[in-house]
């Protein structure tokens, strides 16, 4: 089982700009501190110190921002978070859609696709011409190593019909079920 | 490319004047000398003519019309985070609030500035503070705003420099329009 998330982005979104400011009066204190030090030679060990915690504060906030973003795109990726089922499947959808290596417009595509959505209905929804998401879906399938959306499809789906271990899978299963190894999300325990 | 009519011609005379005048004050004027005050009342007065023409004025460019809802600044930061591309004829919820901080900022360093004049607050050590604060936290709003006018331009294909000096938005004929 995941671990618990933070499932609201209103509450991250707050965390992130009370830490932007904290992390702009500090860099800004280190920053004349600095000035004031300079050339900082021979090393004043506090000064490192608390350059350390800005920079550190600042990874925090780029780190933040980025699960913003993700949790973003999940949420406008799942309209109906009503059953823990579905939530589980995007999560599996989604690592897939990451290893791959999808960029951020991509993976859009790739779940509008997922969802037997056109073409034309991908161009409307994602405001871009008909070749843009045409040379979208190219690349989507070219990651993915699949020939089309049919293959795309099975692919995902394979990931639901597979053992939940390979301990079960051995005991019942017949000999004719692919090694759970094997497939892509074979370390994943669903 | 379709063209709307979106900023009149006050609006984007108040934008413009803003700009050269807060440029003077905060890198040019001598804040000792009489021109920096004259500047500082005229911003008070763009500011607070901004203001009633967001009450009064036409459709784009009332508070009526772009005070953001949260779940409208989630939408176009799910926009961001999924690179779609839905563009708004008026101001975006995030550009709104900006608008509104920089409003409110301006608003601020005039009142402090010209406490700093009066005789109750002659040489009060917070009022100087807090207009240097203030100027401080403007200059790196303007930045932000700059940068984020240039990222929403590439963005969205809408050239918004321009809009604001023409009047006129272009949007691209495949771009999708939200309000």
């Amino acid at each position: 089982m995941r671990p618990a998330r933070t499932r609201n982005p209103a509450a991250l979104m707050a965390l992130i700009l009370a830490q932007v400011a904290c992390a702009g009066f500090f860099a800004w204190d280190v920053t004349r501190d600095g000035i004031a030090l300079a050339p900082l030679w021979p090393p004043d060990w506090h000064f490192a110190a608390e350059a350390a915690a800005v920079l550190g504060l600042i990874a925090a906030v780029v780190f933040e921002s980025r699960a913003l973003m993700r949790l973003l795109t999940r949420n406008a990726h799942l309209e109906r978070q009503a059953s823990l089922a579905a939530g589980a499947l995007a999560d599996l959808i989604e690592t897939h859609f990451r290893d791959w290596g999808l960029t951020r417009s991509e993976t859009d595509v790739a779940w509008f696709t997922v969802k037997g959505c056109s073409i034309a209905e991908i161009a409307t929804l994602r405001g871009s011409a008909e070749g843009t998401v045409k040379s979208h879906l190219n690349a989507i399938y070219r990651k993915a190593g699949v020939a089309g959306r049919g293959e795309l499809l099975s692919l995902l789906i394979e990931d639901m019909l597979s053992p939940p271990s390979a301990a079960a899978g051995a005991a019942d299963a017949p000999a004719a079920l692919p090694d759970p190894g094997a497939s892509p999300a074979g370390g994943r325990a669903v | 490319m379709k063209d709307f009519r979106v900023w009149d011609p006050l609006l984007r005379v108040f934008h413009w004047s803003v700009v050269v005048l807060f440029t003077a004050n905060a890198l040019f004027t001598d804040p000792d000398e009489g021109l920096h005050r004259w500047i500082g009342y005229a911003i008070a007065a763009l500011v607070a003519l901004r203001v009633a023409w967001g009450l009064v004025g036409p459709r784009r460019a009332r508070f009526s019309d772009f005070l953001p809802r949260p779940g409208a600044v989630l939408a176009q930061l799910s926009d961001i985070a999924t690179g779609r591309r839905r563009v708004h004829l008026g101001h975006t919820p995030l550009g709104a609030l900006m608008i509104l901080n920089l409003l409110v900022t301006l608003a601020a360093i005039c009142a402090t500035g010209w406490m700093m004049g009066t005789d109750a607050f002659w040489g009060v050590e917070w009022v100087e503070e807090a207009h240097e604060a203030l100027v401080t936290w403007a200059e790196l709003s303007v930045v932000a705003h700059v940068a984020a006018v240039i990222w929403e331009s590439v963005r969205t294909g809408v050239n918004l420099p321009r809009a604001m000096v023409t009047g006129r938005k272009s949007v691209p004929e495949d771009a999708m329009i939200v309000e």
